[in-house]
């Protein structure tokens, strides 16, 4: 793993949200195997200013992480006029997962709507795939 | 108990909202088109892709063999867990309990990590519910709270909220309801209801609400972050004038507080003055029905642990969440139906998973079926095989299948399994 070029680039501090898309949900009933579930699955919404901070595009990777793991996904516009910086959105998927902490604190409720983690340039590297998910583990 | 207004009506699976208006094509054994549907109600329809096999292994084997190593997994597990069943029907959802007390089982759902606490208040009558058919025809004031129905049910406004013209809402939408939307960003739910979007910070839906319920209470409402305070005398006066108000409580709402103790006194409160009631939106077809079912066999709603030879020993609590379960390797064997925690799971929680012999019962492969000890391919249900499913809001809906299928129904596995224990 090249994490050396990572460390390089900027990093941004980001709290993520899942939120549900018809698009993926529907996707999702045909193949969570697909080329279509991953492209509507694995992309971070970040405002926009943000995204500049990062030096990316949207489309570009992106290397979201903490400390329950990480995974490589595309770098996408919320489209929100209202400025949220610092605040980016994940549909909910086995890609946000990798993210959420095995602490509840007890109470069995993961943090879907509230992931603390890092963000930084990936340019050229892949998207995580699927068969990263078949793994016996993702922990980084 | 839903009528089907046609006999050419279908009720959809897709989701908890259960739309019975849903004509099919068929043809060479499958569903081809589906007719008034929502996106993922047709995707739902006409099946997956990748439809499962039996195998055991990951070696294709026939569904008897399947059926007994599945039976034997269960046999001599110490403390199994069965998992899911949010996409099955009631009689499969009583068998998979009646299962999981034989075994000495934890027996848990999706609901433990969503809309498990809204449930529970209205099964213990802390929060007046109503029926969507109510909603329909009196509702004139709809609040969406942090829900994007939009994305998660998208037939929710033309079929029951805000554009049908309703018994007592014959003007419809355009004078006869007010839509409102409170979340913490621009949904495309919060885009139909206009200037009644009332976005807050992440996380502030409990001070919100306290301020809310001053504003209720002709008090001035104080929030800690910028917020027009006449906005939310505003909101309050809509609530307050409401004849038939109804909040659709999404998971933004229930993630974002500790407990429901909030959205009760908010509830009280309008109710005080106003008439109001609230309807969780549920996502799997039936995970309500499985709530209820678990309930009135056990009085809890889900997280239950059943002690082995002893039909009256129950436990509940957050340690017999999957959750938790997982994450205190409590489990040697699990049982997952109609599910897929391998993908709706944190992945460091669920990895536990890999590491125990699973058996999956599914129409479909799921990550967790790709990773499975056992698979147990099933009908899809709705479509496949018929039975009956809790809308979201309570309602029973019964279904008949539509095209057939040698794939035998959740249900006749599970007495399978049972019958070879």
């Amino acid at each position: 793993m090249e994490f050396g070029k990572f460390l390089a680039a900027p990093e941004y501090k980001v709290t993520i949200v899942t939120y549900r898309d018809i698009f993926q949900s529907a996707v999702m009933e045909g193949s969570r195997f697909s080329e279509e579930y991953l492209k509507l699955s694995a992309v971070i919404r970040m405002d926009a200013g943000d995204i500049k901070k990062l030096g990316v595009k949207e489309g570009d990777t992106a290397v979201v992480r903490n400390d329950s793991g990480k995974v490589i996904v595309r770098v996408g516009s919320s489209g929100y006029d209202a400025s949220h910086q610092g605040i980016a959105y994940m549909p909910n998927s086995p890609w946000s997962n990798v993210l959420l902490s095995a602490d509840t604190g007890g109470s069995g409720v993961p943090r879907y709507k509230g992931i603390e983690a890092v963000v930084s340039s990936a340019k050229g590297e892949s998207v995580t795939g699927v068969d990263g998910f078949l793994e016996n583990t993702m922990k980084h | 108990m839903v009528t089907l207004l046609n006999e050419n009506y279908h009720v959809c699976t897709g989701c908890a909202l259960l739309c019975d208006d849903i004509e099919v094509v068929t043809g060479s054994g499958r569903i081809t088109e589906v007719k008034t549907a929502c996106r993922k109600g047709v995707a739902r329809m006409k099946g997956c892709s990748e439809p499962m096999s039996p195998t055991v292994d990951g070696q294709e084997v026939d569904i008897d063999n399947a059926i007994g190593a599945a039976a034997g997994i269960l046999s001599n597990a110490r403390s199994p867990l069965v998992f899911g069943l949010g996409n099955s029907t009631n009689m499969a959802q009583k068998k998979a309990i009646e299962l999981a007390k034989r075994i000495g089982a934890v027996i848990d759902d999706t609901s433990s990590f969503c809309q498990g606490p809204t449930l529970e208040a209205i099964f213990n009558e802390n929060i007046r519910s109503t029926t969507l058919d109510d909603v329909r025809n009196k509702a004139d004031v709809i609040v969406y709270w942090g829900a994007d129905a939009s994305n998660s049910h998208p037939r929710h406004f033309s079929k029951y909220s805000y554009f049908p013209r309703g018994q007592e809402r014959q003007r419809g939408w355009e004078e006869d309801r007010i839509m409102i939307t409170i979340d913490i960003r621009r949904s495309h739910t919060a885009k139909i209801s206009g200037d009644k979007f009332y976005q807050i910070p992440l996380q502030a839906d409990a001070e919100f609400i306290d301020a809310l319920i001053d504003a209720l209470s002709g008090k001035v409402p104080k929030v800690s972050f910028g917020f027009d305070i006449k906005r939310i005398l505003e909101l309050a006066n809509i609530l307050k004038k409401a004849r038939f108000g109804t909040i659709f409580v999404g998971l933004g709402l229930v993630y974002s507080i500790d407990n429901m103790d909030p959205v009760v006194k908010l509830m009280d409160k309008l109710n005080e003055m106003s008439n109001f009631h609230l309807i969780p939106m549920v996502g799997h077809y039936n995970m309500r029905g499985f709530n209820q079912n678990l309930f009135n066999e056990t009085g809890y709603l889900n997280r239950v642990k059943f002690e082995k030879g002893d039909s009256t020993d129950v436990q509940h609590g957050a340690e017999f969440s999957i959750v938790e379960t997982l994450n205190n390797k409590a489990a040697d064997a699990a049982l997952v139906i109609g599910s897929d925690p391998l993908s709706s799971l944190p992945r460091v929680i669920a990895e536990h998973l890999l590491n125990i012999p699973v058996i999956t019962i599914d129409p479909c492969e799921t990550f967790t079926s790709r990773k499975a000890k056992v698979t147990i391919p099933s009908a899809l249900s709705g479509v496949e095989c018929g039975g009956s499913a809790i809308r979201m809001d309570g309602v029973e809906v019964k279904f008949e299948p539509i095209i057939e299928t040698n794939r035998p129904p959740d249900e006749e596995i599970l007495t399978r399994i049972m019958e070879a224990l």
